[in-house]
């Protein structure tokens, strides 16, 4: 939220609290947030992946040995994630300190806005941006299948459950990237949130080491990693979308009910640092 | 106003000519650049299998698309090379030294993928058959219900001859719950006639039928055209030599023995040459009978 689009959140804030509530403070901030996205062009990237997506469409059944679909698949989820992840991060990291930086904050806060509610509405605001860029990605993604297959392709129905997946991952990676800039400035806390994207990917590699060091402190070290960080493999469902499989309803409900509870502690975490911070 | 127009214009200029200035650079020193080491594409893979897997975090599966499509460019820039045609399953004097890493990294990324398994059955078995069979059994422990990689290491044992071990294949194969009814007819027909053209047809006509690879579908359908044309030249020699006793010569062109094959109802070209199963005429050799040299029928 920069100077430009000062004048409409605080408006809006204003406004809600008379005839709102907490609720409709929150959801003012993530729409502005939303039109800050839009505005600063973080779309934009989807015209990048349409091209990639076109390109590979055309071209990679001559490269590729028959394998176009699944080759489609792997590239389009790919590129869904990380766009995601570096939009997650990049704009992430930026939504809190921007405000600090050019002091708008102190014209948000002088409204009755409480911290939590600033922080939340950030968060649910970049989440719509990137709901948007995933389900965009995903019609993308389903138009190219059907173009290789000329017509109707089963995997169009397949990819969703792992698209799904793969969006909580960025809700995770966002809530993540929001609780470092919370107390850190947007380099460092980029390079933090992308230590955990990689880090939250090697998490069976922990649990392994876990189980296999000799030293006692060393497997509790690793064992608190492994419960600690966040377990982002468990998101990582391109592979076998890309070979027809869906992952099972009772799987996808667990990983939902395991992001909603580490997304909650991880926005709690922010939001105590953040109210804690003293902006004189 | 038309400061700010030349301005413009200048900057597009300058673009345009930039441009074309680099791209006349680049052409220059690709023409000028010395061959590339002819060792260059054969080095050995920066990365095993397992690492690239480990790093490659939640990408692996277009990690392994892209170690698949090297594969195919690896053997396809060799093969380009070659001045005849060459047979997939017959690459050996190629020298395909990092083929097999590259199967092994592309199906150890992504262990489900089951066309590189194909292509490893295929083609590895003239370069290294020891990992042909590594790699095949390493994706049935990965995917122990896929039918279709006991039928690519039933054909691996069966061109080593080891017909026993390409029975097993098949058995195994044929207790898997939907597997077709011919795994258990190939089980008893590699026990009972292993090294016949009958069994070879039957593993081509599978493999055509049910490969997604059209590399391996055209392997496929030429290796059948050589089995039927093996047939052909068989019926011919005896007809040659059944001439050769009744008038004590071989005949000096087809035309002389043309009553003959019409009646065996081979299609014949305007001089009365039988022709194979490509389309191209049968050349007469004395009493034998040879392919034409640009028969597409694979001449071993």
């Amino acid at each position: 939220m920069d100077a430009t689009s000062l004048a409409n959140p605080i408006e809006q804030v204003k406004v809600s609290h008379g005839d709102g509530g907490s609720m409709s403070r929150i959801m003012a901030i993530a729409r502005n947030v939303f039109r800050e996205a839009v505005r600063d062009r973080v779309l934009y990237n989807l015209v990048l992946f349409v091209l990639l997506l076109t390109a590979a469409a055309i071209f990679i059944g001559e490269l590729s040995g028959g394998q176009e679909r699944k080759v489609i698949v792997d590239l389009g989820l790919s590129a869904m994630l990380l766009f995601g992840t570096f939009i997650a991060i990049f704009v992430g990291v930026g939504l809190v300190y921007k405000e600090i930086e050019k002091r708008t904050v102190y014209a948000i806060f002088s409204k009755p806005v409480g911290r939590g509610e600033f922080l939340l509405g950030k968060y649910l605001g970049l989440c719509l941006t990137l709901l948007v860029n995933v389900v965009v990605m995903g019609i993308g993604v389903s138009l190219a299948l059907m173009y290789v297959s000329r017509g109707w392709d089963p995997l169009v129905l397949v990819i969703w459950p792992a698209v799904f997946l793969l969006y909580l991952e960025l809700m995770i990676i966002t809530a993540i990237a929001l609780l470092f800039s919370s107390f850190s400035s947007p380099a460092l806390s980029a390079l933090l949130t992308f230590f955990v994207f990689i880090i939250g990917h090697f998490s069976s590699d922990l649990k392994g080491l876990a189980t296999s060091l000799g030293s006692t402190s060393a497997r509790w070290l690793f064992a608190s990693l492994y419960y600690l960080l966040p377990n982002l493999s468990n998101y990582s469902f391109i592979t076998p979308a890309a070979h027809g499989q869906a992952p099972a309803a009772a799987f996808v409900a667990m990983t939902t009910v395991y992001a909603i509870f580490y997304i909650a502690v991880v926005l709690a975490a922010a939001t105590f640092v953040f109210s804690r911070r003293n902006f004189k | 106003m038309k400061t700010d127009s030349i301005k413009t214009n200048g900057l597009v200029l300058l673009i345009i000519a930039g441009l074309i200035a680099a791209i006349s650079v680049s052409r220059w020193i690709d023409a000028h650049r010395g061959p590339l080491n002819a060792g260059a594409d054969d080095e050995s893979l920066y990365l095993n299998g397992k690492t690239a897997r480990r790093i490659s975090l939640a990408f692996n599966g277009l990690a392994a698309d892209w170690y698949w499509m090297r594969s195919l460019q690896y053997v396809g820039k060799k093969i380009i090379n070659l001045p005849d045609n060459v047979e997939l399953d017959d690459l050996g004097q190629l020298n395909l030294k990092t083929l097999a890493a590259l199967l092994d990294t592309a199906t150890t990324l992504d262990p489900q993928f089951l066309d590189p398994y194909e292509y490893a059955a295929v083609v590895l078995p003239s370069v290294d058959v020891n990992q042909a069979i590594r790699i095949t059994k390493k994706g049935i422990d990965a995917n122990p219900n896929a039918w279709k990689l006991y039928q690519h290491l039933g054909y691996i044992y069966w061109q080593q001859k080891d017909f026993q071990a390409a029975a097993d294949a098949y058995g195994r194969g044929a207790a898997i719950p939907g597997a077709p009814t011919f795994f258990s007819a190939m089980k008893a027909r590699m026990l009972a006639e292993g090294g016949s053209r009958d069994t070879a047809r039957e593993i081509y006509r599978q493999m055509f039928e049910q490969s997604n690879d059209d590399s391996v579908k055209d392997m496929a359908r030429r290796r059948l055209m050589q089995i039927d044309s093996m047939d052909e030249r068989d019926v011919l020699r005896k007809l040659l030599t059944a001439y050769q006793t009744r008038t004590g010569h071989c005949p000096a062109t087809w035309k002389e023995v043309e009553p003959v094959l019409r009646s065996l109802r081979l299609p014949l070209v305007a001089d009365a040459a039988p022709m194979d199963p490509s389309g191209a005429p049968y050349v007469l050799k004395g009493c034998d009978v040879e392919l034409d040299p640009k028969s597409e029928v694979p001449g071993k």
